[in-house]
């Protein structure tokens, strides 16, 4: 899981490279715009320690803001699954609050909380949290009645199983939307660091932007990419690791 | 105990005819009563009816001395986390845990408690799944096809110790085997297609508890009845 994700990245990485320096030497383009193989191993050597460090510090909130979206979208889920007058207004209000685009709302955050941590985080959860609100609120709201019948036929529901219930028969696809919305939390925590953070990657890049310094910013995004295979990766193990050990639980406790 | 419809009409929004138009019929208790019928002709929908899921359109249903309904179908799955035995254990009231031990071994799926619901044969799910409605509170048990996938001489003993270790409370089996309904049931509810009048009829069964002989006069005439109803 996490080779073949390296391997994926590496390849694309690889291509877009080829494709820059094949248009530097048919275009015969200077160093100063595509910098030659030699300066771009010379820049990865200069910088590599300190873009590292950035790195981590970006995906240190991205993953924050994406726990915090997570446990949000859950607990919204939770409540808009109910066929209650509230139930209902929780999901339409999802819906619609999630067509407008939440980056367009990053200067409003900065012009507010300043160009700290907070803000990051903020923009980060914000960008990861509808795609994984929706799915959520589609796996929550979608009765599994086959399983469900018995238990409401003999008073035994509780919307804590219901919650079990829905979750556990849609636990890859709740899986899948967690490890793919780590692009997504990464990419708001960059965004935020480009527009006005003081730390972090994007903060970086900005700097490197500044600079026209293209041999730079292919460090940030070889960086980038290989920290987000990583933890994709580990994200999706940690699903099957879930799905495995709750199918291999002898009595999991039914409430 | 005693179910009855009384002018029931119902249809469905779109439909453009109507599921059921002037319904009546009359079903006294207790006992292995059942429900017969062609495909699509309303016998899940009556079922709905009977435990307050759907409402009528107009007329009345009525059950009497039947306070605790509960319906079962052939489709139902066991949440996938615990095992079959795990799972019974949960949901048997602790006073019915020995009649549950006895309804596994009656029904044939004792060697199968440790396995997870998913990795079953058909049957076997119907089983298990007949085994938890068994051992819950209920004075009507409605079997929407809760022996589909069994097989013929298993379905047999099944419906014999039902009928023996509850023959107080109200059974209504969804079959479409003429065989085992008339000589295993007390009442045979037919329900007729659209257009024939009246919608149901009710034809008496044998009510056997015992392998009988399916070649007997009675039978074959209690049969040709059920046959020439629907």
């Amino acid at each position: 899981m996490l080779t073949r994700r390296i391997y994926q990245f590496l390849i694309v990485y690889a291509a877009g490279l080829a494709l820059l320096l094949g248009l530097k030497y048919l275009a015969g383009l200077s160093d100063y715009v595509i910098p030659g193989p030699s300066l771009v191993w010379q820049t990865f050597h200069d910088v590599w320690g300190r873009y590292a460090a950035d790195t981590l510090d970006t995906l240190t909130v991205a993953v924050l803001g994406q726990v915090a979206s997570i446990c949000l979208a859950t607990a919204i889920g939770i409540v808009g699954r109910q066929t209650t007058w509230f139930g209902n207004f929780v999901k339409v209000a999802a819906y619609n609050v999630q067509a407008y685009p939440i980056v367009a709302l990053a200067p409003i955050i900065f012009i507010l909380l300043g160009d700290g941590f907070i803000t990051r985080l903020a923009i980060a959860a914000m960008i990861c949290y509808f795609p994984l609100l929706l799915v959520v609120l589609g796996v929550m709201s979608e009765p599994v009645e086959e399983i469900e019948h018995f238990y409401r036929m003999t008073g035994r529901m509780r919307w804590q199983l219901e919650v079990k219930i829905r979750a556990f028969e849609n636990l890859h696809k709740l899986t899948t939307v967690v490890a793919g919305s780590a692009t997504l939390a990464m990419a708001g925590t960059i965004v935020a660091e480009f527009i006005a953070a003081n730390a972090g990657i994007g903060y970086s890049i900005r700097i490197a932007l500044y600079q026209s310094d293209l041999g730079k910013i292919l460090i940030a995004l070889f960086l980038i990419g290989i920290s987000l295979s990583v933890y994709q990766a580990l994200l999706e193990w940690a699903g099957t690791l879930v799905h495995r050990r709750w199918e291999m639980v002898e009595g999991g406790a039914v409430p | 105990m005693q179910i009855s419809c009384d002018d029931i009409t119902l249809a469905f929004a779109g439909a453009e005819t109507p599921v059921f138009a002037d319904l009546n019929f009359v079903l006294k208790g207790p006992g292995f009563h059942a429900l017969f019928g062609p495909s699509g002709v309303g016998k899940t929908t009556l079922a709905h009816l009977l435990i307050d899921q759907v409402r009528p359109d107009t007329g009345r249903v009525r059950i009497d001395g039947c306070p605790r309904r509960l319906y079962s179908y052939n489709l139902e799955r066991l949440p996938g986390w615990s095992s079959v035995g795990r799972h019974l254990e949960r949901i048997t009231p602790p006073t019915r845990r020995a009649r549950c031990a006895e309804l596994a071994v009656e029904f044939g799926i004792e060697a199968v408690l440790g396995q997870r619901f998913a990795r079953l044969s058909l049957g076997q799910k119907n089983r298990v799944n007949l085994i938890r409605y068994l051992v819950q509170d209920f004075d009507l048990l409605i079997m929407d096809e809760s022996l589909a996938n069994v097989d013929e001489r298993t379905r047999e003993q099944i419906i014999a110790k039902i009928k023996v270790l509850f023959p107080d409370r109200f059974f209504l089996y969804i079959s479409h085997n003429v065989i085992e309904v008339a000589r295993f049931c007390r009442q045979v509810l037919v329900l007729r297609g659209a257009h024939r009048r009246p919608r149901a009829l009710t034809v008496p069964g044998l009510d056997g508890e015992t392998n009988g002989d399916s070649a007997s006069p009675a039978m074959a005439q209690t049969m040709l009845t059920i046959m020439n109803a629907v």
